[in-house]
């Protein structure tokens, strides 16, 4: 960002900088709270939460270099990460019914 | 012309703290509740209202814009697919979940609703017997005073047989 004020490209510069910082530990702790989850549903609340931090972070910097085709791939990033989801809750879901019907059938 | 850019600075700053603020308290509720769906609670927090929040606030920096147009379209999608996301998850949990009374009860409306209807009906044959029983008591206190009265006019009769 640069508006032909010294002082107010520092500033600017500073919180940019200070928010991508932040959101980096952030998403640190995303991937504790994804490795020690104890079930699946924790971790792909992880994984989605982590896909909004990044969304964040992709905007920031398309403001901060001042490049506006940063955001189309915030755009992409978001409809990826909600099919993600989907995916991953759908492929579960049957990998846990499949070992349903397994054990089942070793039972009868 | 500068006082304007410092304004825009500052309301800027104001949002995107506000939205680290919230993607904070998110981490914070993460990591301290006990449970997937309580956690659930707090990570659909950050997804809409603190990147709201954040994107807002760079909006206001970026000024009227095509790129501030694209933002908005971010928040406006993640508004539709947050919600979407989260209730999948809460179904694939509640769905292969084996333990469940042991982190959550499950109340059943229309379970509820027939048991009451059972009692109901038990409460009210268990009166209805009651009430047989009494009527019953009765009925044999009657007959045995009567059986008594007539073993006492036998007991009348005899004598004067006698005589």
């Amino acid at each position: 960002m640069e508006k032909g004020i010294p002082m107010l490209d520092q500033a600017y510069h500073i919180l940019f900088t200070a928010s991508l910082v932040v959101l980096a530990i952030m998403i640190i702790l995303c991937l504790i709270r994804a490795i020690i989850g104890p079930r699946i549903a924790d971790r792909i609340v992880a994984t989605n939460m982590m896909g909004t931090i990044v969304m964040v972070i992709i905007a920031i910097l398309a403001i901060m270099l001042r490049e506006g085709y940063l955001v189309d791939i915030c755009i992409i990033y978001a409809m990826i990460s909600f099919l993600a989801v989907i995916v991953l809750t759908k492929v579960y879901m049957g990998v846990y019914r499949e070992k349903k019907e397994e054990e089942n059938d070793g039972s009868h | 012309m500068e006082v304007i850019e410092w304004i825009r600075f500052l309301f800027g700053t104001l949002f995107i703290l506000c939205g680290l603020l919230i993607f904070l308290i998110e981490m914070i509720g993460v990591f301290r509740f006990k449970y997937v769906l309580n956690r659930m609670h707090a990570a659909a927090m950050g997804d809409t209202l603190g990147i709201a929040c954040s994107l807002i606030g760079l909006m206001i920096i970026s000024g009227f814009s095509f790129t501030s147009l694209k933002l908005f379209c971010v928040i406006v999608f993640l508004w539709f697919s947050s919600p979407t996301s989260s209730h999948l998850i809460a179904r694939l949990e509640v769905a292969t979940d084996e333990k469940r009374e042991a982190h959550y009860s499950v109340i059943n409306l229309d379970d509820t609703a027939a048991e009451q209807e059972q009692a109901g009906r038990q409460k009210h044959v268990a009166e209805q017997e009651q009430a047989g029983r009494q009527a019953q008591e009765k009925a044999g206190r009657q007959k045995h005073v009567a059986e008594q009265e007539q073993a006492g006019e036998k007991e009348e009769a005899v004598p004067s047989a006698m005589e």
